[in-house]
């Protein structure tokens, strides 16, 4: 296959979202109109663009696929390419009403937990502790108070087709999971955790090392939930790694204390092994 | 009035200078505004910042157009005669380069001082962020503000550890630099610009990105093709009936991702000569 990203964009150096923008267009392939809202300028692809504000990407994407089917194209893919501030908080509602109606749509979402863009503002996927410069860190404050919104299975509880996550540091998975998604019809949403250098302050060279300590230590677990029922793990290392190897490089998660640690190493403990169990039943109760 | 201009990447600090250099001057009490750019600032991108020193309250709030001193942080755009433009006469430009003023390609009616900050950013800091090693030649060569001042608004924005390092780094740069002499050339030729943020979307070539620089060793690498799968930007390509990789300068940033990544450090990452 291809490539379908126009390069150099103008992303950063070492930036996590252009590198899940080009893997998901690559297995995409160019018979696809790409969405977008106001995110971060990733890299352009071959393929047509549209752009809308914020709160209308749910709505912009199914009057695509609407037009298409009324033209007879449904050969043709709506996709979204979202930021997480356009899927976890001001893009939600359009998506959610969008998911619930089940239209024919694709949305893939890269997830730098925070609205990097306009200088790293704390969204609804910014995890706990970290600082960002709306959560500053100083006597009254400890970074942001609120742990991180759990969107995949958000959207799953609308019972629809396809919900996956994925990550920039297994793209073997991610092409997988794109390659399955172009097979099935209805509401397939892809959310891709991708570092952000600048943001989360680490050298640029680090970012692959970093998506995949996140998931090896069960913070960003890879996983699809299929019409909110079929629960399945997709990596599921024998020993988990401790979630210092991924906070540590991490110049936001610098000011953590011990306790602050230890409070993430016992909820990404917890929640692995709620998933180990949902993937031993294959199913999901929501 | 004093107008400064600031040429930089982003990353390397040129708004922090910018902020330093006025809080500097608040501290000696004059009046002083910095400014930065407006843009689609991203690490890597150029970009500039003014500054402007007075005695009395300054009431302009627009851009600097007509700046008395130049000042660049970044090697790659110090070639570039863009640097000064619009630059009064008799001014004085300030670079970041290896070479002594005399070398200086660029040319007009200008003073030129010139100091490594990058080499010394890497030997005191560990990164190349050129903004404070600039700040003790800046100090030493214009003699507008004195670098205790200058290292009291480091302190402001540094606190503890890094303050120090910072610190040490104005003033090797105060004893390094060299210069002032009257430009060497007098006429150069125009050149392409590319000193100020590009807009969104595609760029021809962002070679000047790069403060390290990729080198493959072919004879060491397996093929596995780790690097290929995990560019970014595309740079780096399979040359399919070697089984080996190539490079796309015009491409590649130089995040070193491919170094940190090639499981047999096939890639080394080497910084480039100026």
């Amino acid at each position: 296959m291809g490539e379908l990203t126009i390069t150099p964009g103008s992303a950063c150096q070492g930036c996590g979202a252009a590198l899940a923008a080009r893997l998901a267009f690559k297995a995409l392939g160019s018979n696809v109109i790409r969405h977008g809202i106001p995110c971060c300028p990733d890299s352009t692809t071959k393929t047509p663009r549209f752009s809308t504000v914020f709160e209308g990407g749910g709505a912009q994407l199914t009057g695509t696929s609407r037009g298409l089917k009324a033209i007879g194209r449904e050969d043709v893919m709506a996709v979204g390419f979202y930021g997480d501030g356009g899927t976890y908080d001001i893009g939600f509602q359009g998506l959610s009403a969008a998911a619930e109606r089940n239209e024919n749509i694709m949305v893939i979402t890269k997830d730098n937990e925070a609205y990097m863009n306009t200088g790293n503002q704390r969204s609804g996927a910014t995890p706990k502790y970290a600082r960002t410069s709306t959560n500053p860190v100083g006597p009254r404050s400890r970074g942001k108070p609120r742990p991180k919104k759990n969107i995949p299975f958000i959207f799953a509880a609308h019972y629809v087709p396809y919900v996956g996550t994925a990550s920039v540091g297994f793209p073997e998975d991610l092409i997988s999971k794109v390659n399955y998604m172009k097979t099935i019809k209805g509401f397939r949403m892809l959310i891709i955790q991708s570092p952000c250098p600048v943001g989360w302050r680490y050298d640029p060279a680090k970012t692959i090392e970093i998506a995949r300590a996140s998931v090896q230590s069960g913070i960003w677990p890879l996983y699809e939930i299929m019409d909110g029922k079929t629960f399945k793990l997709n990596y599921k290392p024998k020993e988990l790694k401790p979630v210092t190897e991924y906070l540590t490089p991490q110049a936001r998660f610098r000011h953590m204390t011990e306790e602050e640690v230890a409070d993430i190493q016992e909820t990404a403990t917890a929640s692995w092994e709620n998933l180990l169990k949902a993937d031993e039943m294959g199913r999901l109760i929501i | 009035m004093i107008e400064i201009r600031l040429h930089g990447r982003g990353g390397q600090g040129a708004v922090t200078a910018s902020r330093i250099i006025a809080t500097a001057a608040y501290e000696e009490g004059k009046y002083s505004q910095a400014i930065p750019m407006y843009g689609t600032e991203r690490r890597g991108a150029p970009l500039t910042a003014f500054v402007r020193i007075d005695d009395v309250r300054v009431r302009e709030r627009e851009l600097v157009h007509n700046p008395e001193i130049s000042i660049v942080l970044d090697p790659l755009i110090a070639k570039q005669q863009a640097v000064v433009n619009q630059l009064k006469p008799g001014g004085l430009v300030i670079l970041n380069t290896a070479y002594p003023p005399e070398a200086v390609k660029i040319g007009g009616d200008f003073n030129v001082a010139t100091v490594d900050a990058t080499t010394i950013a890497l030997e005191t800091l560990g990164r190349p962020i050129t903004n404070t090693a600039i700040l003790g030649a800046f100090a030493k060569v214009t003699g507008l503000l004195k670098v205790e001042s200058i290292e009291k608004a480091i302190k402001k924005f540094f606190p503890g550890r890094l303050g120090d390092m910072n610190i040490a780094a104005v003033k090797r740069s105060y004893d390094e630099v060299k210069g002032p002499i009257q430009a060497v050339v007098k006429e150069a030729p125009e050149q392409k610009v590319d000193i100020h943020v590009g807009g969104y979307g595609v760029l021809k070539d962002v070679s000047s990105w790069r403060v390290f620089t990729p080198e493959i060793d072919v004879d060491k690498c397996i093929g596995c093709k780790t690097c290929w799968i995990f560019c970014p930007e595309t740079a780096i390509q399979w040359d399919e009936e070697k089984n080996k990789p190539w490079i796309r300068f015009e491409a590649c940033k130089g995040c070193g991702l491919c170094a940190n990544e090639c499981p047999v450090n096939a890639i080394k990452m080497v910084r480039v000569e100026v």
